[in-house]
């Protein structure tokens, strides 16, 4: 809406309905309304459930993108709907329309899902101020501006789940605790206050349910209504592996260390080095991949490598930046 | 059927700053305690405070000049008392936040940053950039999660266990799957929220219903100051979602469609600062006289193109990404359309400093506790001032977990039976099965729309008859309700029918309060009795409901102190 005028357009929408009490299989029903310019997703859904079919349901409650119930899916899309505007909706997917909720896999009543993988994984990353706390306090902690920046906004993050359940890790890794749970971590990590030592980074590390398991997608980043960029917050976690010396040697932490130690040697890549130092022996299976690639000059083998002109002040760099152990 | 019976030590219902708070105390020396909330915690409304929370700690201020600013902006009404003890344990809880893990603004030195509000003598609402109350609540959420307070997320309590002047527990359904269960314990608090959801324009969540009000009610207990309703200055235009009083304390100007700065008539002194209520009536004055703004011409401009993109977006970065979402404006670059909004609720559950809930003026009832903005203590009198809100919800919070920590051993537990369950199983029952031709949404538009209209920030005794008239008769449409939705499994429709139910009987409580009181005091102004009347009305409302909704007044002496009764002006 400008300051003036209020514009309208007709919109259809395929709207997911499933009620696991009585429904065997989901189903689609189709409604077309006039949208104008002033409403967002979350008016549509109330205008569904209040105008034309009370059973409709759907989480929500502050309608100001600040308590984070009402995240679903549009055109495939998380989105959290009190805070999505129907015209970019529009602008992004036309007029037609498919709402759906977060997870299909996971629904229980049309938009509302079981959430239980998400608010458990969120509380195994002890998603809390790790301090003995003073009762009667006489002054505040003193924090510097600088030092209070460095949470990054993770503590904006208000759980809605838009990042989780878009996540493809999660969708195939039970125990992958996701991108959310990961920024929460990071939130009490970056927090000076903070006194959970290396309990909460070695549960971070853990194979399968730890950071390591990310496959670098920026999906969470994508759609997170909030703009905390979840996949920043989990480099800085990697990173902090590193530093407080909690990553031990495995082929994702080897991947990360591999990386370096291709640049100390020769200050560029050289991805089959890279190959044979995460996997180790493991590398034969990849032997007929990397001839192909060899074959149409896609890698250059080991011997051919090139090393950069300033490698002295490269391997300066890498030595005075790097925490890695191994 | 049977019905299980949950055993605690208490009972807290909400799970916002108060209730987590008290539940932190109770759970930190070992009490067995379960806070049931109908959303996940996190969801709760405290979240949505925006601008600041309210502590007399820097070198410029004094605990003395918070309380005076409390007791003038709550035009007298509010109890000295109270208002003294808030005051003063601000600084330490604010701290202890801190010490927790909240995540405030800082100073250049690193202490907790303040900023300028209204009615305030001195900078004083600590804040965390926009969202104060989303930092306050995680932090006492995840610090009562780690002490391992048990949170029975998404039930909804349908009734309060209580006769002979004791409670005993509460009656919940799961709403994933609308199993009932009794929940059994030795003392029980209300910690849900505020009332606000029952005006058309107001700032609420849709989960702001008065739930525990009307529960309370319909027991024959009473309700205190419920016709004081704040209605902030600055909602949305259009939705009433709200833009922060941070907005004017970092220095934002309202405008008319002349493109005067109309403060200057209404409040010379503190022009946009003025107390809520001023600048509210401020703004809906000059929309009635033709100067509004805006498509509907329903809003006056919030102008805050001055203070920079700098200091926007370091300070106000979520309200304009509000102002964008629903007004498509950048405040960075232009002004933004405003207008009153139903915000805040002062009335409510009447409890002493210790949060012992009242059975009349003299007489408290055992083993029941109330805090944060369903309570009335009277902290806010009849208008709260600026960041004083979640200020309250966590101090009393946290107090009257220590008050309940005190008492519970020398309360015997009252044990529960499944007759106590009875007129929740009646009304679950009656909704699932009324077959009338009333539909939930279009009562509670009519409710919303009469009680904006005629019981808002201007009042006569003419309108608030009408919205008298207009409740009792939807109570009886109510009646004929019929809900299409008849499953187990999150049966919202089922759940708005309650809490339409609820918010019909505290509404109520607002009219019929506000059309006996023949004065205008704080946020009740009555244009037809447009100054106030200390003689007369220097005293609280205390309403009861009977069986057939009919209600009755009675009054209670408001507690004064060394702040004296004085003219009030901006």
């Amino acid at each position: 809406m400008d300051t003036n005028s209020i514009t309208t357009q007709t919109v259809n929408f395929k709207v997911f309905r499933f009620n696991s009490d009585v429904d065997y299989l989901p189903y689609y029903d189709n409604y077309t309304m006039e949208v104008t310019s002033e409403e967002v997703v979350l008016d549509i859904l109330n205008r569904i459930k209040w105008d034309i079919d009370g059973s409709f349901s759907y989480r929500r409650s502050c309608r100001h993108g600040i308590c984070g119930a009402c995240a679903i899916k549009v055109n495939g899309r998380s989105t959290l709907a009190c805070k999505e505007r129907m015209n970019d909706m529009i602008d992004i997917f036309g007029t037609q329309l498919t709402f759906e909720p977060l997870s299909i896999n996971r629904a229980v009543k049309d938009m509302i899902i079981d959430k239980a993988d998400f608010w458990e994984k969120h509380n195994n990353v002890e998603p809390y101020l790790v301090s003995d706390i003073e009762e009667n306090p006489k002054a505040e902690h003193l924090i510097l501006p600088h030092d209070a920046e460095k949470l990054l906004e993770a503590d904006l993050c208000i759980q809605c789940g838009s990042c989780h359940y878009a996540c493809p890790v999660v969708e195939i890794n039970d125990d992958f605790f996701g991108p959310a749970a990961f920024a929460a971590a990071y939130r009490f990590e970056a927090d000076v206050r903070d006194e959970a030592g290396k309990s909460r980074l070695e549960n971070l590390h853990s194979q399968k349910q730890g950071v390591w398991d990310c496959v670098k997608c920026f999906e969470c980043a994508e759609v997170c209504p909030k703009e905390i960029n979840p996949i920043d917050k989990i480099t800085k976690l990697h990173q902090m592996l590193f530093k407080e010396g909690v990553a031990t040697s495995n082929v994702a932490t080897r991947h990360a260390v591999g990386f370096k130690r291709s640049i100390a040697k020769n200050g560029v890549l050289d991805e089959g080095g890279l190959v044979l130092y995460s996997e180790g022996l493991s590398i034969v299976k990849h032997v007929p991949v990397a001839l192909r690639m060899f074959s149409k000059g896609k890698i250059v083998p080991p011997w051919a490598i090139v090393k950069s002109k300033n490698l002295d002040e490269i391997k300066k760099l890498v030595k005075s930046s790097s925490t890695a152990k191994f | 059927m049977s019905i299980p019976i949950y055993t605690y030590d208490a009972i807290i219902v909400g799970a916002g700053l108060a209730g987590c708070a008290a539940a932190r105390e109770l759970q930190n020396v070992g009490k067995k305690v379960a806070v049931i909330t109908k959303l996940h915690p996190l969801r709760s409304h405290s979240g949505a405070a925006q601008g600041g929370v309210n502590a007399a700690f820097s070198d410029e201020d004094s605990v003395e000049l918070h309380e005076f600013d409390t007791v003038k902006g709550s035009d007298y009404l509010a109890d000295q008392d109270a208002v003294e003890f808030l005051c003063k344990n601000a600084p330490e809880t604010i701290r202890w936040a801190e010490r927790m893990g909240a995540a405030f603004s800082r100073t250049p030195d690193g202490k907790i940053a303040q900023r300028p509000f209204g009615g305030q003598s001195s900078p004083r609402a600590c804040f965390a950039k926009d969202r104060t109350g989303l930092t306050l609540l995680q932090t006492i959420y995840e610090q009562a999660l780690r002490t391992g307070v048990k949170f029975w997320d998404e039930w909804y309590v349908a009734d309060l266990i209580y006769k002979d002047a004791k409670a005993s527990g509460v009656i919940a359904f799961n709403i994933r799957d609308m199993k009932v269960a009794i929940f059994n314990a030795k003392s029980v608090m209300f910690a849900t929220g505020g009332y606000a959801r029952c005006f058309k324009i107001n700032s609420n969540a849709h989960a702001n219903t008065g739930d525990g009000l009307s529960i309370v009610a319909r027991h024959g207990l009473p309700l205190e100051d419920m016709e004081f309703v704040q209605f902030h200055p600055s909602g949305l235009s259009g939705n009433g979602v709200l833009i922060s009083e941070a907005a004017r304390g970092e220095g934002g100007r309202l405008i008319n469609s002349d493109g005067d700065r109309f403060m200057t008539k209404y409040a010379p002194n503190a022009m946009e600062l003025a107390s809520r209520d001023v600048v509210s009536r401020a703004i809906l004055n000059e929309i009635r006289e033709g100067r509004g703004v805006g498509p509907r011409k329903d809003a006056v401009f919030i102008d805050l193109t001055h203070l920079g993109r700098d200091l926007i977006m370091q300070r106000l970065p979520e309200l304009r990404d509000l102002a964008i979402t629903f007004l498509g404006l950048d405040m960075i670059k232009e002004p933004i359309l405003i207008s009153a909004t139903a915000h805040y609720s002062m009335g409510g559950i009447p409890v002493n400093i210790a949060g012992n809930v009242r059975k009349n003026n003299n007489e408290f009832i055992e083993g029941f506790y109330a805090a944060g903005e369903c309570s009335c203590v009277s902290v806010h009198g009849a208008n709260r001032l600026g960041a004083n809100s979640v200020l309250e919800a966590l101090l009393f919070g946290r107090y009257v977990g220590k008050t309940m920590v005190e008492e519970i051993d020398d309360i015997e537990l009252r044990v529960a039976c499944e007759d106590d369950a009875k007129t929740a199983l009646a009304e679950l029952d009656w909704i699932l099965s009324n077959n009338g031709d009333e539909i939930i949404a279009n009562l509670r538009e009519e409710l919303q729309q009469c009680m904006t209209a005629n019981a808002g920030a201007f009042r006569t005794k003419e309108t608030l008859d009408i919205a008298v008239a207009k409740v009792k008769e939807l109570r009886t449409r109510y009646q004929d309700v019929r809900i299409k939705d008849k499953s187990k499994i999150f049966n919202t429709e089922l759940q708005e029918a309650i809490e339409f139910g609820h918010m019909l009987d505290y509404s109520a409580f607002i009219v019929e309060s506000a059309v006996a009181r023949n004065e205008s005091r704080g946020a009740h102004f009555r244009e037809d009795f447009n100054t106030r009347d200390d003689e007369n009305f220097l005293k609280h409302t205390m309403a009861y409901m009977d069986k057939n909704g009919e209600i009755s007044l009675n009054y209670m002496d408001v507690i004064l102190g060394k702040h004296e009764l004085k003219a009030r002006t901006y």
